[in-house]
């Protein structure tokens, strides 16, 4: 890994680790457990398609983890984390198939394969279906705020490809 | 648009819309009087009921149920409605919710693995 990319990537990790801690702080919108917009995936999206799987990946753990021991919710870390590692396990093969034109769409993708792992994650460990009344719900909210934060993506990603070429 | 890109487009549109023809059916809160007839609700902890109370008959209190992990949540029923008014978890999320609503989504604890839930009438108090 060259000294530039890990700098890029390191920059990433805390500009997203900002933006979740930040949202953290926002009223709930709905008082359903899991609805956010997460706003820090604006970060994982665009590094998917900037980066290889591997970084990708670093990238999104590092973040995970240490957003749960910022906001000292390690409980919650077993939920961010399977969400996020099927969210990336679906993003990545996906971005090959998807151009950058379509981001978007592999965001969404991504947002409801989050939704997937967190569900998953909960059934598990309530032992119980109790939770699966919220994945549709859940899924709903996913594919709005899939869509938010992959056209912020989309532009962020569209600049900094202009910035390259001059 | 290339022929996996439109492969994706028609999934995601399908979920979308099966999703939130189901959300909103979920999010539909049925009217319960429970002046007028029986409302049985159940609290179940780690997959046992621990209660199963019919709120037309219940007096207003608030008390607490305690988890295996010492961890606790205060539930409060008042005029014939019942909701987590208090919790040492750390999202709070049960507390957030307020009064149980709907049919098909409980009130979760998921730390303290807690559900609270309208259930059908019957069964031993």
């Amino acid at each position: 890994m060259t000294t530039k990319k890990l700098t890029e990537l390191s920059m990433l990790t805390a500009a997203s680790l900002i933006v979740f801690i930040v949202e953290l702080r926002f009223p709930d919108i709905l008082p359903i457990p899991g609805i956010k917009l997460g706003l820090a995936n604006i970060f994982t999206v665009y590094a998917v398609y900037r980066f290889r799987a591997k970084e990708v990946s670093l990238m999104v753990l590092t973040r995970v983890i240490l957003g749960a021991i910022f906001c000292s919710n390690l409980s919650a870390l077993i939920y961010s984390l399977s969400g996020a590692m099927l969210c990336l396990a679906g993003m990545i093969p996906l971005h090959r198939l998807i151009p950058e034109k379509y981001l978007w769409l592999c965001s969404i993708i991504g947002a409801m394969l989050h939704n997937t792992g967190q569900i998953l994650a909960a059934t598990a460990i309530m032992g119980s279906l109790a939770v699966l009344p919220f994945y549709p719900i859940l899924l709903t909210a996913g594919c709005i705020a899939g869509a938010f934060t992959g056209i912020c993506a989309q532009l962020i990603l569209r600049r900094k490809l202009k910035t390259d070429k001059e | 648009m290339t022929k996996g890109v439109k492969i994706c487009l028609a999934v995601v549109s399908a979920v979308f819309a099966v999703s939130l023809v189901l959300s909103i059916r979920f999010l539909t809160a049925t009217e319960r009087d429970p002046s007028k007839e029986d409302v049985w609700v159940e609290i179940e902890q780690d997959k046992k009921v621990l209660y199963r109370l019919n709120l037309a008959d219940e007096p207003d209190r608030t008390f607490r149920i305690t988890g295996s992990d010492g961890g606790w949540n205060e539930i409060t029923i008042s005029r014939g409605r019942i909701c987590v008014s208090d919790a040492d978890c750390p999202d709070h999320t049960c507390v957030k919710n307020g009064w149980l609503r709907y049919d098909y989504l409980p009130i979760i604890c998921l730390p303290h693995k807690l559900v609270v839930r309208f259930c059908e009438g019957g069964g031993s108090e």
